[in-house]
């Protein structure tokens, strides 16, 4: 072969490489989405549904061409970790996904205990996360946070609604507060304490219990022959359906619940042995909702996962919304890396997906919610305008 | 105040009465074999669900609490033979094993049964009233069939052939075998019985408090600690112990705090460790 056709090969070969870089360059690129949760272990039976709906936004998102930053489309991968329910297990799983400098974002975890370690690592590698368990609310918007972000609203939020519907569908008068003692409870008792007080309700005790309790009867008994009728009881469900469950037994105790906590299905074995139930759903009611965009949310969930509608999956709407939100965040601020400037547009968008949500200043959402409530043998909820 | 700390005294014993069926298979395990079988805590969560499927399945609590018992009794003869008969003479070896089963069981059983938290509809509900006192239902019952049971083990450890197998190799396994009891299925024996009263709890605590694929951890603490307690090997004690630590967690949460309820088992641990260092009843080797 000639020298002359060698070197016209040689052109012809680049040529074609530029050319064909430059169509994928057309094609869609890929941001890898990084999800922490617990998949397995006590608490994976939120995190697991949250990671659900992190996947349905994706596969939607994907399947309509991605999204578009600078008029480039994306198309969007999920790089997963187990925190395995465990504080240690959470921050290794978190170290694989800072390890991988591909993953600009991590969503996920609901549940304090693995959440707290996962945010602290987040916020030292100045990492954007957007987590969705309680006491992010005392890590969200603190300084080095700035790039921390919690999907579900604050107790402050979400009780300044939830108190006055509570003791008008109730008729509370005096109610008692029975907890766990941990720090979440400790914030969310200072924010609902008072606004009983400004509803005209009395707080007359407030017990903390060790996290782990089985047997209430002791603790119980503390609030009989008190005058009360209503009691303030959170925020697991295995410890509402055991107090309820126990109160029963024991006898002598009011039969209205209020309960700081996301589900009606501690109550549902005893809906007919008691006078009310309510409680808050963060995201949206799948139970009961009449909302055509819930409904069609539904079909899709059942479709995409093939599981039925349970208690704990309206859980998969925590980060549902959260990643369209992302991704218009991401086209806003003109890039995919630059998480200062995606954080910045996130915070103050108004979204109007399945939830209608938005982030405030700090990085708070601020979303509308449900409220649910099991009265007279019935269930149905009351959505309550937040945004 | 007279009729709450009587109210508070009965809820303590209640419980109590579960503590000390627990205890007494771990008691009975050690003070017998030399092994500390961790696992103990993992035939109670067994039986718990054993009970749950066969009551949500539509049987009588009374069928799923039986069948519970019968079928841990089985699993502990398994276990016995397929496992800690082989760390038999090591301690650490059967200790290292029994913590290794309560991984493999906890986990399996999270991945098969999911660990959402179950609540059984209890054969009986709500409460009723003796006097000015109001007692629930269901905790009575557990009550009379835990007291039963365990008052039902003591007279077959007196006067079964079996039960006094294993007093004599209680007080020592070389010369229990040179009078010709067959030491092997003595031991068998003690885990079935062992493992069969944990999964009679198991029914009992599915009855009041929920099944979870994590439930065995606390009944297993406390079941140590009340095994310590009594004196690691003494039956009486350990029996002594469970109502000791119901009634210490329930005076503690009614009339000092709930967010303590764990402590108060170990306070008294500490004391009797220092001041009865061989147990309640000064057991200092094994005593059934």
């Amino acid at each position: 072969m000639s020298g002359m056709r060698w070197k016209g090969l040689v052109a012809g070969v680049l040529t074609f490489a530029l050319a064909g870089s430059a169509a994928l360059g057309q094609t869609a690129g890929v941001v890898k989405l990084g999800y922490v949760g617990s998949l397995t272990g006590p608490h994976s039976g939120w995190d697991v549904p949250a990671l659900e709906g992190m996947q349905m936004a994706v596969t939607e998102i994907n399947g309509a061409g991605g999204f578009k930053v600078g008029g480039k489309a994306y198309r969007i991968e999920i790089v997963q970790e187990d925190a395995q329910s465990k504080p240690d297990a959470a921050a290794t799983a978190a170290q694989k996904l800072l390890s991988d400098e591909d993953i600009h974002v991590v969503m996920g975890v609901l549940t304090s205990v693995p959440g707290v370690p996962v945010a602290t690592q987040m916020a030292k590698a100045k990492v954007m996360y957007i987590g969705g368990f309680t006491a992010m609310d005392g890590i969200v918007g603190k300084p080095g946070n700035e790039l921390s972000f919690r999907a579900l609203d604050t107790d402050d939020t979400v009780a300044k609604g939830f108190v006055p519907v509570v003791v008008k569908e109730l008729g509370l008068k005096k109610v008692g507060i029975l907890v766990p003692n941990d720090d979440v409870s400790k914030t969310f008792v200072k924010a609902y304490q008072p606004l009983f007080s400004q509803a005209g309700v009395e707080v007359s005790m407030v017990e903390f219990f060790q996290p782990g309790t089985t047997d209430f009867a002791p603790v119980l008994r503390k609030f009989q022959g008190k005058g009360l009728d209503g009691m303030f009881i959170g925020y697991a469900d295995p410890d509402a359906e055991a107090i309820i469950r126990q109160s029963l037994e024991v006898g002598d105790l009011p039969k209205k619940f209020v309960y700081r906590g996301g589900s009606g299905a501690p109550a549902v074995k005893y809906a007919d042995k008691i006078d009310g139930f309510v409680w808050q759903i963060l995201t949206r009611d799948l139970a009961s909702s009449s909302d055509e965009k819930v409904k069609a949310w539904i079909d899709r969930y059942k479709a995409a996962t093939k599981k039925d509608i349970v208690a704990n999956t309206y859980w998969a709407l925590t980060f549902y919304d959260a990643v369209f939100m992302l991704g218009k965040a991401m086209d806003a601020a003109g890039t995919t890396t630059d998480q200062a400037a995606i954080a910045a547009k996130l915070k103050g968008m108004v979204y109007d997906g399945v939830r209608r949500m938005s982030f405030d200043k700090d990085g708070h959402a601020v979303t509308d919610v449900d409220i649910g409530i099991i009265k007279g043998g019935k269930t149905y909820s009351i959505p309550e305008k937040v945004l | 105040m007279l009729l709450d700390i009587i109210q508070t005294g009965l809820d303590g014993v209640m419980v109590g009465s579960l503590y000390a069926m627990v205890a007494l298979g771990i008691t009975l395990v050690f003070g017998l074999v030399g092994i500390l079988n961790f696992a103990h805590g993992q035939s109670v969560m067994l039986g718990a669900y054993v009970c749950f499927f066969l009551v949500s399945a539509g049987h009588s609590f009374w069928v799923g609490a039986i069948v519970a018992t019968l079928a841990m009794g089985v699993f502990g003869a398994l276990l016995e033979r397929a496992v800690f008969r082989r760390t038999l003479g090591d301690p650490f070896a059967g200790l290292a094993v029994s913590l290794g089963l309560i991984m493999i069981i906890e986990n399996v059983a999270a991945a098969a049964l999911t660990p959402d938290p179950r609540f059984m509809d209890a054969p009986v509900s709500g409460n009723f009233a003796v006097g000015p006192l109001l007692l629930s239902s269901q905790r009575s019952l557990v009550f009379v069939i835990s007291s039963a049971l365990i008052l039902g083990f003591w007279l077959f450890l007196q006067y079964s052939t079996l039960g006094k197998a294993i007093r004599a190799m209680s007080q020592s396994r070389q010369g229990a075998a040179l009078v010709g009891v067959r030491v092997d299925t003595v031991s068998r024996s003690i885990f079935a019985v062992g493992s069969a009263l944990a999964g009679a709890a198991g029914a009992l605590y599915a009855s009041l408090f929920a099944v979870t694929p994590f439930m065995g951890a606390a009944p297993l603490t406390k079941g140590f600690i009340l095994a310590a307690l009594g004196g690691l090997g003494s039956v009486p004690g350990a029996i002594a112990a469970g109502f000791l630590l119901g009634l210490a967690e329930s005076f503690g949460s009614r009339y000092l705090s709930a967010s303590f309820r764990d402590g108060y088992g170990f306070i008294i641990l500490i004391f009797a460790l220092l001041f009865l260092p061989t147990g309640l009843f000064g057991a200092g080797k094994a005593r059934v």
